[in-house]
């Protein structure tokens, strides 16, 4: 195999690494604020598909995607601090006892009410926007343009959520609340307002994903469900609670599976990202980057 | 108080009057099941169409038949209505198995038909088989499903190897010689893979066939597609059913392999427009697909009453799923008919014995025959190209075969 060839599928696989980030950063996040893992994820990147089609074919037409974009993300997020305030800040709120269980149940049935509303809504039809950029030739690899748009929109989202975390205040609020919530409290943080606002950002990021992949990928209601299980491999793979962790998990799955798929065969594509899962796990227990914890 | 009293005897007599009008004995109707994908990962889309049609042969058997057993027939019983049970099978082989059953113990479905993904109706089959109930592919078309043999399973569509002869055919004919078969591991992707790769060898054709198997559930072929662009092929065979289907389309133009490779798909996707354009936009065009129906093809009496009255009923032309749907609700009535009976043991029996009129031709059968052909009757094969954006299938040009040739393969320009 030349050279070319290699470079090629490493790139590729890079490109949809960087978008795969996105979801598991999403997951991360969100997980390290609030300690709950939102099996919902993948439903929230399927609406911000939705609501990036939706934009772009029927209401600001294919010449402002760029509008789109942001609109899709905000509508995603602003959905996910409904649903943090009316269903899951009783978790917080001293009546429930098995906070874990609490969440599972109440994402999961996330899960099912969305899909089933999609296809209500939409019908069981799969859908996707016109592409709105030319096609770019990166080295050696052309890439279609709204693939290589949803790589450089992921690339910067990462850029501007590394950035608010690390250098704001509000940054430090949650990095804080993450860190220990009962000092954050004491601190005079307001700990429902980071969580909503902390989930809003997570399911956001979700939301960005699908609506950056709506032309690349087609939307149809259970188009997330592939996204959530790479989320979760790769917040397994990079440690969970580990943003930086999540990143390169992102970016060595899309590796593995591209380069998997031509050098080994494509057929069992997915069974790469698990099998690096796997080994992984039996090095590195907690992750490349996860932290061992102990629990009372 | 009188007064509702009278109503009510008014509408009792006016609902009986009806039942008289209509002709129909006391016997319950006669439940048709459908089972087919109306939801992801399935073709909800071709799902949509086969009730519709189905929907078409309950009126048409209803309607113009006047029931099964009504007074153009022989039988003794007093005419009885159809009934069409609809049941999703998501296009997964659990959903379907469950759906089946349902169907037949619930509904009380004396036959089935509408399966159009393979691995769902192969894993409903054995079911068929043990609770005795005829079960016909309506678009299902994995070699399995008739060459396994199973006593009640029929099928009125083309099996691989006639699918794999048509583009073979073509592919000779175009003189193209080295070929890159993209398929999506299910019992039709691997199924369609076998057939063309052992037909190449059977017939000694001078072609090379590179298959790529992918898994169904990927969302990004592009590590595949990269590989079969380096091996410089004549044409691409795309074996994906529905997303996969458009995604291989999509990506193929991504990275530069299609139109500048011609691209054959496999199955008749394309004939919806209002889906294939809208996802695919002016990335459809130079697409050569198979499809099984063609209006320039001549249609028998059942087949031009479906074609006008899903013109009028859905305001728009009638395709193969909707026809082959009407065709198989049809097919299982007249098999009633001919048997008198409505017990699904004898309508299996019937059917393999019996000849039945089709919306494409009379005189289909279902003999018990060798290998694949058994319980088998098959459609004529088409292949057609868009050459240009929102093309609609019944403007574009027939390629293959030979005898009904409109227009020559066109190469991107």
């Amino acid at each position: 195999m030349d050279a070319t060839l290699l470079t090629q599928y490493a790139l590729a696989g890079l490109v949809i690494g960087a978008i795969y980030c996105l979801m598991a950063v999403g997951i991360t996040f969100i997980y390290s604020v609030m300690r709950m893992i939102n099996w919902a994820m993948g439903e929230f990147y399927m609406i911000g598909g939705y609501v990036q089609y939706l934009l772009i074919a029927d209401w600001l037409g294919p010449d402002r995607w760029y509008l789109a974009l942001p609109l899709a993300i905000a509508g995603v997020g602003a959905l996910g601090m409904v649903v943090q305030r009316v269903l899951l800040r009783p978790m917080f709120a001293g009546g429930i006892e098995r906070l874990d269980e609490y969440a599972t149940i109440v994402t999961i049935s996330l899960t099912v009410l969305f899909r089933n509303l999609a296809v209500v809504i939409f019908g069981p039809y799969q859908f996707s926007p016109r592409d709105y950029a030319p096609p770019v030739q990166l080295g050696p690899l052309p890439v279609n343009g709204s693939r290589f748009v949803a790589f450089l929109g992921a690339a910067a989202l990462l850029g501007l959520f590394a950035w608010v975390v690390r250098r704001t205040w509000f940054g430090l609020a949650i990095r804080s609340v993450a860190q220990n919530r009962v000092g954050a409290l004491c601190a005079g943080i307001d700990l429902s307002r980071i969580d909503m606002l902390a989930f809003g950002i997570g399911v956001a990021l979700a939301g960005a994903a699908g609506a950056l992949l709506a032309p690349v990928f087609l939307v149809y209601p259970q188009s997330g469900a592939l996204s959530t299980v790479k989320g979760f491999e790769i917040i397994v793979i990079g440690g969970l609670g580990s943003l930086g962790g999540s990143i390169v998990g992102g970016l060595l799955l899309g590796l593995v599976e591209s380069l998997g798929s031509v050098l080994i065969s494509p057929a069992f594509r997915d069974v790469y990202g698990f099998g690096l899962l796997v080994l992984i796990l039996a090095l590195r227990p907690t992750g490349l980057w996860g932290e061992r914890a102990r629990e009372a | 108080m009188r007064k509702w009293i009278v109503a009510a005897a008014v509408a009792v007599i006016a609902t009986g009057a009806a039942g008289a009008g209509s002709g129909w004995g006391a016997a319950p109707p006669v439940v048709l099941g459908v089972l087919t994908p109306l939801s992801p990962p399935g073709d909800p889309a071709a799902g949509q169409l086969i009730v519709q049609g189905a929907q078409l042969g309950e009126a048409y058997i209803n309607g113009v038949m006047g029931g099964v057993f009504g007074p153009k027939t022989s039988c003794p019983q007093p005419a009885t209505p159809v009934r069409i049970a609809v049941e999703d099978d998501s296009g997964t082989p659990e959903k379907s198995v469950a759906g089946f059953r349902r169907l037949v113990t619930e509904e009380h479905a004396v036959g089935v038909f509408g399966a159009f993904h393979s691995s769902a109706m192969l894993a409903a089959a054995p079911l068929a088989d043990e609770l005795g109930v005829p079960y016909i592919s309506t678009q299902a078309s994995a070699a399995d499903i008739t060459a396994k043999h199973f006593a009640a399973v029929f099928r009125t569509h083309p099996v691989d190897p006639d699918r794999a002869a048509a583009w073979l055919g073509f592919i000779q004919a175009q003189n193209w010689h080295k070929i890159a078969l993209l398929a999506e591991n299910t019992d039709y992707g691997i199924g369609l893979a076998e057939a063309t790769k052992s037909l190449i060898a059977q017939r000694k054709l001078a072609m090379t066939l590179d298959a790529v198997i992918f898994d169904r559930t990927s969302a990004d072929l592009t590590p595949q597609l990269l590989k079969i662009k380096a091996e410089k092929p004549d044409i691409v065979l795309n074996v994906g059913v529905g997303t996969p289907a458009y995604l291989i389309i999509k990506q193929a133009h991504d990275i530069g392999l299609f139109p500048q490779t011609p691209m054959l798909a496999s199955y008749d996707f394309p004939v919806r427009p209002e889906e294939y354009w809208k996802n695919l936009g002016p990335t459809g065009v130079w697409l050569a697909f198979i499809s099984y129906f063609h209006p320039r093809m001549a249609l028998t009496a059942l087949g031009t009453w479906a074609s006008v009255e899903y013109a009028k009923r859905f305001h728009s032309t009638a395709v193969y799923s909707n026809l082959n749907s009407f065709g198989d609700a049809v097919i299982l009535a007249e098999a009633m008919n001919q048997a008198c009976s409505r017990d699904p043991k004898r309508i299996i029996a019937q059917l393999e014995r019996g000849r039945f009129d089709t919306w494409i031709g009379t005189g289909a059968t279902f003999p018990r025959a060798a290998g694949v052909r058994w319980h088998q009757w098959s459609p004529p094969l088409v292949i057609l190209q868009y050459t240009r954006p929102d093309e609609t299938y019944d403007q574009a040009p027939i390629l293959y075969p030979p005898a009904m040739k409109t227009g020559a393969f066109e190469p991107a320009h």
